[in-house]
C-alpha cells in the first residue's frame, strides 16, 4: 500500500494548534528523550512525521498519540523548536473530531465561536426548563408560595424530574461518546486478523490505565510526577461527583444538612475540583511546565467550566443553608446552567472524552500487541 | 671516487622529539663523523630554528664548509629554507642535501629504535655521499611577457581577469560564445545575497571594460599554443576567421562546466514539458525569463512541484545507466543542494499555495549561512523525503499526462510513498565541460571525475602540472559562484606573483647532455613527454634541452647508453656513490 500525502489534512491539524510541522527535520531528538518511548519505535516522531507528510491514513488509524502524556520532554529537546508535545496534542483533537461522527467536534474544535454557541444553546435550554413547565422551576412556586419562605428545593425542581433528566442526559450523551469510541476502534483495528482471545485478556489494561492512569507515570520528571498526582485526585472528585448526581441523587439533593454523607463526599469532590481547575488555570497563564506552555481555547474552556461548576455549586449550597429560599433557587439554576452545557459539549465531542479514549487506546495497544505474538 | 677533497658539515635534528624520541640521534651523529670528507658532525633540538640555522652559518664561517647535509624532516618542509641558510653564508644553495630521518626513519621505525637508527645512519651516509659529490647549480632564468590570457568569459574568467588587469597587467579574455558571462548571463538569482544573476554580470562586465589593458574577445577561441612558462605565444581564431597571434606569459583557464542534461526518459525528461531541469525551472521562475516568471500546468499555476535531487550526481555502477558512450557522474555537485532549496523558497514566496516536495539523498548545504537556506526552505513549507542512492525515485506519466512520483522515504520507516505532483524539478548536477582541444594542447590533467586537476589540493589548489598555467572556477570542480570567483582571484594571484618581475627563476633540475658523449641515437628524444623540453635540429646530431620546458624526470636519462644525457642535481655518479655508502655503511655495532 503506498501512502499518499493529504496536505490539506496538514493544515488542519496546524489550525488545531500542531507546533511547527515544518520545521521538523526528523532528527529523532523527540524519540530519543521520550521516556515512554520504546525499544527501536520511533515514539513520537512517527506520528509526527505522518502528520508532516499528511498521512491521514495512517494517524486516523493510530493509538500513538494517546499513549502520550505530554511530560513536554521532546518540546524542550526540540532543536528546530518544532514542539513535538504540542503537536501530539493536536492530534488527539484531531482523532476526537475525526471519531465524532456527527461533525460537531471538528466544528467546535476548529472555532472558539461554534463552541461557545453551543455552550450556550445547552444552557438556553436548561433555562428554558426552569421557565416554562408550569408543573416545574420557577412556574410551579406559584403553586407552592410555603417554597418562597424556606428552601424547598424539591418543590422547586423535583428530584423525580431531575434524576430522569439526569438519566436521559447520561444515556444521550454515553451513546455519543461509545459510538465514537466504536468508531476510534474500528479505525484502530481495521485490516487486521485478531483472535478472539487477543481480544479479552487485556480488558484489565483498559481498567488499570482508566483508573490510575499508571502510563504517565513513567514520564521522568518531577512536572509530571505532580500533574499526574493533580489528575488523579480530580478524577477522583470528577468521579465522586458523577456518582452522587446520577446514582445518589436523592440523597445528595437532602435540604437540611450539611454534615449528610452525600454532603461530606461533595465537599471532598467540590474542594478537590476547584483546587484542582484553579491550579491547572494558575499553571496555563504562568506556563508552568512545557504542558502549559501553550493552551488551546479548548484547553482553557474545560478548567473553565470546571471552576465555574464547582463555585456556582458552593454558592447554591450555602444560599441553602442560610436558607435564602428565592437565591436558592436562581443559584441552583445557574449551577445546571453551566454544569449540564459543560458535560453535554465536553463528554461527547471535546477534552473530556480523552477519559474513554486513553484507557482504549492502552486496551486497543496491548490487544493489537497479543494478536502479532499470536499470529 | 671524489678526487677533490670537500669540508662537509652534518646536522642531525631532533625535530623536538618527533626524531629523537625514537632514533638515538647522537649514535646517527657518531656513526657519521668519521666519514671522509667529514668535517663537523653535531646535533640539534631544532635545525630549521634561528640557533640551529646560526650553528650552520658559524660553522660554515669557522670551517670553511663548502657542502652542508642536514638530517631532518622531509625535504618538502624544510629542504628550502636550509638552502636559503647556505645563500646567506655565501655558498652556493645546491652545495646543500637534505636527508629525511622522520618520515623515513623515525614514524616508521617506532617499534625497532635501534633499527630505525641503524636506517638513519646509513641514510645520511649516502646524504653525505651526495653532497661530497654535489656541483654549484644555476637556477633557470626565463625572461617573462606581462601578459595573461584568461581562456572563458563565465564568473571565474571575468573575476580573474579584472584582478589581474587591476595589477595592470595586459589581459586577454578569450571566449568562445558570443556574448560574455556564461551561466550566470542566464535569469534567475543567485544565492546567498538573493540578487539577479544578471546584476551581477552586468556589474562585472562594466568593471572590465573600463579597464585599460584588459581586452574582451568574443566568438573567439584558442586553438594553439607553443612556447612556455612566461612565453606562450598562442593563435586565437576569433569572428573574422583569420587567425591571430598572441604572447603572453600565463594563462588562466576558466573554462566552466556544464549542466547535466537527462536522457530522454531519465526520471520522465523529455515525456512532458512538466518534467523540467534546475536551471530551466530557475529560469521560469525569474520575471525576465521565457515564461514571464508563471509556473503553469494547462493555463493553471502549479498546485504541486517535486524537486528530485542528485540526478546526474552521485551516480551508481548498476544503478543508473549512462547514455551511450557516456560515463557515470559519480561526484556530488556540491552546489545543488542548496541551489534548489534556494529556488524553491522562492517558488514558496512567489505562490504560497504551491505544494512542494523535496526528494534527496542527503542534504549538503555546506557553506556559510546555507544551512539557513536549507531551515528556510523547510519552514516556508517544503516536505523533505529521503530516498536511498541505490533506490531512486521513479516518475510515471500516464496517458492523460499525470504524472506520479513512487519512492521509498527512509524517513518515513521505509514506507513507499505516491505523490501526484503538476510539475518535477530535476535538479541536475555540474559535469565537466568537454575541452579536449585545450586539454590535448596543453597535456592537461583531470581527475577521475573529469574535472580539470591541481597539483594539490591544499598546497597548490590552483597550479596544475603544467608551469604558467592556472584553473579558476567550475572547470576544477563543482562551485557555487561565490567559490569560482574565489578560485578566480587565487589564479590571479598566483599568475601575478609569477609574472611580477622581468624573469622567471625556476628549480636547475633539468637535464644537460654532454655533447661529447652523445652519438646522435635519439633514444633520449623518443622517451621525453613533456613538449618541446628536448628537440633536434634538422641535420643536428646532438639534441638540444629546453631547461624552461624540462621537469627533470630522468627518463631521457635513463635511456641514454653513454650517459651523455643526465639531470643536473641527480646525476647517475652521484646516485652511485649513494649506493656504495649504504652498502658500506653496516650502521653502528
Amino acid at each position: 500500500m503506498s501512502m499518499s500525502l493529504a496536505t490539506d489534512f496538514r493544515k488542519d491539524v496546524v489550525r488545531l494548534g500542531a507546533g511547527d510541522l515544518t520545521a521538523c527535520m526528523n532528527c529523532g531528538s523527540c524519540t530519543a528523550t521520550c521516556a515512554l518511548s520504546e525499544g527501536t519505535a520511533a515514539f513520537p516522531r512517527k506520528t509526527i512525521r505522518y502528520l508532516q507528510i499528511g498521512a491521514k491514513g495512517q494517524i486516523e488509524g493510530s493509538l500513538e498519540p494517546w499513549l502520550c502524556y505530554y511530560c513536554g520532554d521532546c518540546s524542550v529537546s526540540c532543536p528546530r523548536e518544532a514542539n513535538p508535545g504540542e503537536t501530539m496534542m493536536a492530534a488527539r483533537r484531531w482523532l476526537t473530531a475525526r471519531y465524532d461522527w456527527t461533525g460537531l467536534s471538528r466544528w467546535m474544535y476548529r472555532s472558539h465561536w461554534v463552541e461557545l454557541g453551543a455552550l450556550l444553546a445547552v444552557a438556553a435550554v436548561v433555562l428554558a426548563l426552569f421557565l416554562i413547565p408550569s408543573g416545574f422551576g420557577f412556574r410551579a412556586l406559584s403553586s407552592h408560595p410555603e417554597a418562597l419562605d424556606t428552601v424547598r428545593l424539591d418543590l422547586f425542581a423535583s428530584r423525580t424530574f431531575v434524576h430522569i433528566g439526569d438519566l436521559i442526559l447520561a444515556f444521550v450523551l454515553s451513546t455519543l461518546l461509545l459510538s465514537n469510541a466504536a468508531r476510534m476502534v474500528y479505525l484502530a483495528m481495521r485490516g487486521r486478523r485478531v483472535p478472539i482471545r487477543a481480544w479479552i485478556r487485556p480488558v484489565t489494561e483498559f481498567v488499570v490505565h482508566g483508573l490510575t492512569q499508571r502510563r504517565w507515570r513513567d514520564c521522568d520528571n518531577d512536572d509530571s510526577r505532580f500533574n499526574w498526582l493533580r489528575h488523579i485526585l480530580l478524577v477522583s472528585g470528577y468521579g465522586t461527583m458523577f456518582v452522587l448526581v446520577v446514582v445518589f441523587l436523592n440523597p445528595f439533593q437532602v435540604e437540611d444538612t450539611a454534615w449528610h454523607w452525600t454532603s461530606l463526599l461533595g465537599y471532598y469532590a467540590t474542594l478537590v475540583l476547584l483546587a484542582a481547575s484553579f491550579t491547572i488555570l494558575s499553571d496555563r497563564i504562568r506556563k508552568r511546565t512545557q504542558m502549559h506552555a501553550f493552551s488551546h481555547f479548548t484547553d482553557w474552556l474545560f478548567p473553565i467550566l470546571l471552576a465555574l461548576t464547582s463555585l456556582t455549586g458552593i454558592v447554591l449550597h450555602l444560599l441553602r443553608l442560610m436558607d435564602l429560599a428565592m437565591p436558592t433557587y436562581v443559584a441552583y439554576v445557574i449551577h445546571l446552567c453551566v454544569a449540564v452545557p459543560m458535560l453535554a459539549v465536553e463528554v461527547p465531542f471535546g477534552k473530556w472524552a480523552h477519559l474513554l479514549y486513553r484507557p482504549l487506546a492502552m486496551y486497543l495497544e496491548a490487544v493489537r500487541k497479543r494478536a502479532a505474538a499470536e499470529a | 671516487m671524489t678526487e677533490t677533497k670537500r669540508r662537509v658539515g652534518v646536522y642531525v635534528c631532533h625535530c623536538g622529539g618527533n626524531i629523537s624520541d625514537v632514533i638515538d640521534v647522537q649514535k646517527v651523529v657518531d656513526g657519521v663523523a668519521n666519514i671522509e670528507d667529514v668535517v663537523v658532525a653535531r646535533r640539534e633540538m631544532f635545525m630549521c630554528s634561528d640557533p640551529g640555522q646560526n650553528l650552520i652559518a658559524e660553522d660554515i664561517a669557522a670551517h670553511n664548509l663548502d657542502r652542508v647535509v642536514v638530517a631532518a624532516c622531509s625535504p618538502s618542509l624544510h629542504e628550502a629554507t636550509f638552502r636559503g641558510t647556505l645563500k646567506r653564508s655565501g655558498l652556493n644553495p645546491y652545495l646543500y642535501e637534505h636527508v629525511n630521518i622522520r618520515e623515513q626513519a623515525s614514524w616508521c621505525h617506532k617499534d625497532d629504535p635501534e633499527g630505525g637508527t641503524r636506517k638513519a645512519t646509513r641514510l645520511v651516509a649516502a646524504g653525505i655521499a651526495k653532497a661530497r659529490n654535489l656541483v654549484p647549480l644555476d637556477p633557470v632564468r626565463v625572461p617573462v611577457t606581462r601578459a595573461v590570457a584568461v581562456v572563458g568569459g563565465g564568473i571565474a574568467g571575468l573575476r580573474s581577469a579584472i584582478d589581474l588587469a587591476k595589477s595592470s597587467f595586459e589581459v586577454h579574455v578569450i571566449e568562445r560564445a558570443a556574448d560574455l558571462g556564461g551561466h550566470l548571463a542566464r535569469p534567475g538569482r543567485v544565492y546567498p545575497t538573493d540578487e539577479p544573476a544578471q546584476d551581477l554580470l552586468t556589474g562585472l562586465l562594466a568593471q572590465a571594460r573600463s579597464l585599460p589593458g584588459l581586452t574582451l574577445h568574443t566568438e573567439t577561441e584558442l586553438v594553439a599554443s607553443t612556447g612556455y612558462l612566461g612565453n606562450f605565444r598562442l593563435t586565437l581564431q576569433g569572428p573574422s576567421g583569420e587567425p591571430r597571434e598572441l604572447t603572453v606569459g600565463s594563462i588562466v583557464l576558466a573554462t566552466g562546466f556544464e549542466h547535466y542534461q537527462p536522457s530522454l526518459g531519465e526520471l520522465g525528461f523529455g515525456m512532458s514539458d512538466r518534467v523540467v531541469t534546475l536551471p530551466d525551472f530557475i529560469e521560469r521562475l525569474d520575471p525576465r525569463g521565457p515564461t514571464g516568471g508563471q509556473i503553469v500546468k494547462d493555463g493553471k499555476p502549479v498546485q504541486r512541484v517535486v524537486f528530485i535531487h542528485c540526478v546526474g550526481s552521485r551516480q551508481l555502477e548498476g544503478v543508473h545507466v549512462p547514455p551511450e558512450g557516456g560515463r557515470l557522474y559519480e561526484h556530488c555537485s556540491r552546489v545543488c543542494c542548496t541551489t534548489a532549496l534556494f529556488a524553491s523558497i522562492e517558488l514558496a514566496r512567489k505562490f504560497p499555495q504551491v505544494d512542494i516536495f523535496d526528494v534527496y539523498q542527503d542534504i549538503r548545504t555546506y557553506g556559510r549561512g546555507q544551512e539557513d537556506i536549507y531551515e528556510a526552505a523547510a519552514r516556508a513549507g517544503v516536505t523533505f523525503f529521503r530516498v536511498a542512492g541505490d533506490a531512486p525515485p521513479t516518475v510515471e506519466i500516464d496517458a492523460s499526462g499525470a504524472i506520479t512520483v513512487r519512492l521509498v522515504d527512509l524517513l518515513t520507516f521505509n514506507e513507499p510513498i505516491e505523490m501526484p505532483v503538476d510539475l518535477v524539478v530535476l535538479v541536475t548536477g555540474m559535469i565537466p565541460r568537454d575541452i579536449t582541444p585545450l586539454i590535448e594542447m596543453f597535456k592537461l590533467p583531470r581527475s577521475p571525475d573529469g574535472f580539470l586537476q591541481e597539483v594539490h589540493p591544499k598546497l597548490r589548489p590552483v597550479e596544475v602540472c603544467v608551469d604558467g598555467l592556472f584553473i579558476a572556477g567550475a572547470c576544477q570542480a563543482p562551485m557555487d559562484v561565490a567559490e569560482a570567483a574565489a578560485s578566480a582571484s587565487a589564479a590571479s594571484a598566483k599568475a601575478a606573483c609569477l609574472l611580477g618581475g622581468d624573469v622567471i627563476s625556476l628549480d636547475p633540475f633539468v637535464a644537460s647532455i654532454q655533447a661529447e658523449l652523445c652519438d646522435g641515437c635519439g633514444l633520449c628524444l623518443a622517451e621525453c613527454v613533456y613538449v618541446k623540453a628536448l628537440t633536434r635540429a634538422e641535420g643536428e646530431t646532438v639534441p638540444v634541452v629546453n631547461t624552461a620546458l624540462c621537469k627533470g624526470c630522468g627518463m631521457c636519462a635513463a635511456v641514454c647508453p653513454h650517459e651523455a644525457i643526465t639531470v643536473r642535481g641527480w646525476e647517475i655518479k652521484q646516485y652511485d656513490a649513494m649506493v656504495d655508502a649504504i652498502v658500506a655503511t653496516g650502521g653502528h655495532p
